[in-house]
């Protein structure tokens, strides 16, 4: 029988004790664990550090009866950026914790908190104009008047019908 | 907030409002503390862990600056420090410090993800969003023109591409780097030479970021700066290995102020896969650029988002009726036409096949507009139906005529390889094969199967029997399900079973009570439309009656089908919908005058349709039951509807008052994408696209003439010749001119037929209001031009084209139609445009006063759409077709990968 319990170690040196079914989401893990069989000490997680480690943690208790993706290819589904109610609040972090939680994400392979973080991001750039968009993300605008003209008369054939 | 809230907090080093001895002996030095403060802005929120370390290095030392000391707290304690002394402040100085460390708040996701990421977020995003994004900067621009993003967005518009096409197209135009590019990557081979995956690409502002912080590497910044983007993509494949594992060294502040000078450089890089940018350049690159991304490795890859663009331009073509028109013959070779009316066409790639009244089959060359074989002999009464298939493996083309009679004909010789002498009793109207078997329909009200190569009763293709109604078989068929398979096999061996030569009777389904008009094959399933009124689907194996479809008010002209759909065109005038899973009529379109001879639909299903349709239709009929509770009356049926003063949409609304019947499968209209299309040629004369207005209901989009088509045809045939002919000989170009003089004669003629022979057909409706604007201009342009051509006095040797009697005419030169408006026009005309669709109805009133003693020229018989064109065989020997590519070489281009909806 596999040990019920295993530690973490953040980047920033934090230890942390999880499940095992929750440490599972994460595909990383999973395969690490297969691969290597069970261990009692610390599983350094290089890439996270304590607070973005303890909120993806949160996210993996809260899901973790959720079924296993169906593999990567569920791409024939359209695409909705609907979020459902808890993750939606968990997800309401400044924008550091948000894309430090998604790299964190892609790193660990957890794909349902990957899309929910890239949804998320998905619906901070809908429905807004360039100029919105650049004083969401703090983005310099680095076209000349010019270009900036000629790109959105270019785009014209997008426009709706 | 959610951070503060997780990490385990020690208590803090100071307590809020008693500030211990250290500090206080400290905090007196406010300037000095400030200016390092303000030099190391944006440190705290790199590796804090780093800074500890040094730190511990130093406090050996035992000597520190304040800055050092502060550090050496955890970012708790340094931020009561920094609360506390904020706190110190004038309200107005804090409000310039919230001010200044708002942009921190905001972060850059392009910046701060790696490519694979923010092609994941942008995935979620519709193409309008995606483009508006990309205006924000630079480097969003570069991430958003990411090809295979806009594959997949191709792809869920629903869009068919030809793939083989693509790859073949690929590797044509593949290996030709120059070498000296290839050495200079040489020191980071790509493991993946094939195709760098979209996931890893990276555009140059991050490779150039990357360059700046890596000295030693700027021969190879040279090189990328001179090169595309995409080279500078597969040089990022080596960056994204180390991204992941220490993007916290990415992006330092030092780089984040040198980047923008960087981008700039880069600029001319940056702007050369996107020629669109820089307007000059766009003519300058060489030939196929623009559809191809460059690999570093040579290879040639199609780039998507110019392919989404150009689909996008011709669908926008398709619905403000932007064509050019051709026809069959090519008008200076009118001696090649058909000599009656054509009954029968279908085309696939360059080849276009038609059946003739006169008894010929003839096979076109749709590139030169030519005949390729002289035309083929063999019936001996009409051609009413054909098919064929160019493939080398099939090469057949099957014919079917008022003389009872099928040929099979070998396709690229024009030879005549089988004839089925009396197939039916009557004409045969329709047929249909596949590789196993032909089908055929008739007037005799039978549908045969027959089969198409030699057949085994042991083989799969063999029909089984069914003891039912409706089906017969002949003698020699043995149910092979009553014999076990040994004894089959022995039968068989020993010459008891012959096997069946092709072209051999295999079944005869008798179900139909009238002419059996029109047949389809869907697998194993033959759909059939009769003038019985019915629609009837079989099992093309057994020739059992799998279901019957009632719907129409008079018998049925054609049908076509899809795995979700039956759409058909009857003698009541309309084009329905039916749900091919229930039966139940889901659209029912009112358009044409008489009866409605062909019809092709389109639905352009995106991936995964299946489940949205039928979701879809599960919310029409729970919002039917909903108003059934709520006591609203929806299910009173049409009659009682407009008794109580309500006139049921039948175009696809999802009123409940305007369901039909429950239980379908796809929702009323039919789903399928925005594009979806629905041609439909009838009696009227007329031709009409049908497309989706904004709320999914079917309206009018275009309604073609086959009359102005060929007009038009000649007209821009002439004119197109005569500008060549001025390059060549002189008496070349005189002879092209002379005929072009001949035009206002021409239009005079024209005009007098059309004006003094009304059609006698039915009142055509008005165009739904939501109609395109094309269509309405040309005909106001045809109309100016029959004014024009009426105002000249009839020149001496003008021949009138009898429009009575049907046979190889000369090109009618009148209607002098440009029809073509390749580009959108300026709003003014657009303007106009709109104005016109008013004099719309008004015209068809004036052709619309009938004149029964008027026999009708242009009858639409059959019309077949693909990507770009319609094409329309009538009661005029001539075929006609509408290419909506236009003028533009590019998209002309393009279409080669575009397929059907």
């Amino acid at each position: 029988m596999s040990a019920q319990m295993l530690t973490f170690l953040s980047n920033d040196g934090v230890e942390i004790t999880i499940a095992r079914d929750v440490a599972e989401r994460s595909v990383l893990i999973k395969n690490m664990l297969e691969d290597l069989g069970d261990t009692d000490e610390a599983i350094p997680i290089p890439n996270v550090n304590e607070a973005v480690l303890r909120k993806v943690i949160e996210w993996c208790e809260h899901h973790k009866g959720d079924p296993p993706s169906t593999g990567d290819d569920d791409d024939s589904r359209r695409k909705t950026t609907d979020i459902d109610e808890w993750d939606q609040k968990f997800m309401q972090v400044d924008q550091e914790m948000l894309f430090e939680i998604i790299l964190a994400a892609n790193y660990l392979d957890i794909k349902g908190l990957l899309d929910v973080g890239c949804k998320t991001v998905a619906n901070m750039i809908k429905g807004k104009s360039p100029e919105e968009i650049r004083k969401t993300f703090n983005i310099q605008n680095d076209f000349t008047p010019e270009e900036e003209d000629q790109i959105r008369r270019e785009n014209e054939w997008a426009e709706d019908r | 907030m959610a951070r503060r809230s997780s990490r385990s907090a020690p208590s803090p080093l100071l307590p809020p409002h008693e500030p211990t001895d250290t500090y206080s002996a400290e905090l007196p030095d406010a300037p000095s503390l400030s200016a390092t403060f303000r030099l190391d802005e944006g440190y705290s929120d790199e590796t804090k862990s780093q800074a500890e370390k040094d730190l511990a290095i130093l406090a050996a030392d035992e000597w520190m600056t304040l800055q050092e000391w502060v550090l050496t707290h955890s970012e708790t304690e340094r931020a009561e420090l920094a609360y506390n002394l904020l706190r110190s402040m004038r309200a107005s100085t804090v409000a310039s410090v919230i001010e200044r460390l708002a942009p921190r708040l905001h972060m850059d996701p392009v910046q701060k993800l790696p490519p694979e990421i923010t092609s994941e977020i942008f995935s979620y995003l519709d193409p309008q969003t995606l483009l508006m994004a990309a205006l924000a900067s630079r480097a969003w621009r570069n991430r958003i023109s990411d090809s295979r993003l806009w594959k997949d967005l191709y792809i869920n518009e629903g869009w068919r591409v030809d793939m083989d096409a693509i790859r073949t197209f690929e590797q044509e135009h593949s290996g030709l780097t120059s070498p000296q590019l290839r050495k200079s990557r040489s020191r980071h081979t790509d493991p993946d030479s094939g195709e760098p995956k979209q996931k890893k690409r990276v555009p140059p502002s991050w490779l150039n970021s990357r360059i700046a912080e890596t000295p030693g590497r700027k021969a190879r910044q040279e090189t990328g700066q001179r090169h595309d983007v995409q080279e500078a993509d597969t040089e990022g494949d080596q960056y994204m290995g180390e991204a992941s594992t220490e993007r916290g060294t990415l992006f330092t502040p030092e780089q984040q102020m040198t980047s923008p000078t960087r981008r700039r450089e880069s600029q001319s890089t940056m702007t050369q896969p996107k020629p669109t940018l820089t307007g000059p350049l766009a003519t300058m690159r060489r030939p196929n650029s623009s559809l191809l991304i460059r690999m570093p490795n040579g290879a040639a890859k199609i780039n998507w988002l110019h392919l989404y663009r150009l689909r996008r331009k011709l669908e926008e073509n398709w619905a403000k009726g932007r064509f050019t028109n051709f026809q069959l013959p090519h008008p200076s070779h009118m001696e090649e036409a058909h000599q009656e009316c054509v009954y029968a066409i279908q085309f696939t790639g360059k080849w276009l096949v038609s059946g003739s009244r006169d008894k010929t089959l003839r096979v076109w060359d749709l590139d030169t507009r030519r005949l390729w074989h002289p035309p083929l002999l063999g019936h001996t009464k009409s051609v009413l139906c054909l098919q064929f298939d160019p493939r080398p493996s099939e090469d057949i083309i099957v014919s079917g005529s008022s003389d009872k009679s099928v040929i099979i004909w070998r396709f690229s010789t024009g030879e005549k390889l089988h004839e089925i002498a009396a197939a039916h009793d009557d004409s045969v109207l329709n047929l249909r094969f596949d590789e196993r078997y032909i089908v055929t329909c008739s007037k005799d009200t039978l549908i045969k199967v027959w089969s198409r190569h030699q057949l085994s009763a042991a083989d799969k293709d063999y029909p089984s029997v069914f003891f039912g109604s409706g089906v017969t078989y002949p003698s020699y068929i043995v149910d092979t399900a009553e014999m076990p398979y040994p004894i089959l096999e022995a039968e068989i061996a020993n010459g008891h079973i012959q096997s069946l030569a092709p072209y051999t009777l295999l079944m005869t389904i008798d179900g139909h009570t009238a002419a059996v008009n029109a047949i389809q094959l869907n697998e194993d399933e033959i759909v059939s439309a009769s003038g019985d009124r019915l629609i009837k689907v079989w099992n093309l194996r057994n020739g059992a009656c799998k279901k019957t479809v009632i719907g129409h008010e008079k018998g049925i002209a054609c049908v076509q089908v899809d795995n979700r759909r039956i759409i058909s065109g009857s003698n009541d005038d309309t084009v329905r919908i039916f749900d091919h899973a229930s039966g139940a009529e889901v659209a029912c379109l009112h358009g044409h005058g008489n009866l409605v001879r062909t019809v092709q639909a389109g639905f352009g299903d995106p991936p995964g349709a299946e489940e949205t349709l039928r979701l879809e239709a599960l919310a029409v009929d729970n919002a039917f039951r909903d108003a059934q509770l709520a006591g609203t009356n929806v299910d009173l049926g049409p009659r009682a509807l407009r008794r109580a003063g309500y006139q049921q949409n039948t175009t696809g609304s999802r009123d409940p008052r305007d369901i039909k019947a429950l239980g379908a499968k796809i929702p009323p209209g039919g789903g399928g994408s925005r594009w979806a299309r629905i041609v439909s040629g009838s009696y009227d004369e007329s031709i009409i696209i049908w497309k989706k207005c904004k709320e999914g209901r079917w309206v009018v989009g275009q309604r073609l003439r086959q009359e102005d088509a060929a007009a038009s045809a000649a007209y821009v045939a002439f004119d197109s010749a005569a500008r060549a002919a001025t390059a060549r000989s002189n008496a070349f170009a005189q002879q092209q001119q002379q005929q072009q003089q001949q035009h206002p004669q021409g239009a005079s003629a024209a005009a007098a037929a059309a004006q003094g022979q009304p059609t006698p057909t039915a009142a055509v409706p008005p165009p739904a209001p939501q109609g395109g604007g094309g269509g309405p201009l040309q005909t106001l342009q045809a109309l100016t031009a029959r004014l024009a051509g009426q105002a000249q006095p009839q020149q001496p040797g003008g021949t009138v084209p009898s429009r009575a009697q049907p046979q190889p005419q000369p090109p009618v030169n009148g209607t002098v139609n440009p029809v073509l408006h390749p580009h959108p026009p300026p709003p003014q005309q657009q303007q106009q445009q709109q104005h016109s669709q008013h004099h719309r109805p008004r015209h068809h009133q004036a052709r619309n006063d009938r004149d029964p003693s008027t026999i009708p020229t242009s009858r639409v018989f059959k019309l077949q759409f693909d990507a770009h064109k319609i094409i329309c065989s009538s009661q005029d020997p001539r075929i006609v077709g509408w290419d909506f590519v236009g003028d533009d070489e590019e998209l002309r281009e393009a279409c080669q990968f575009f397929r059907c909806l």
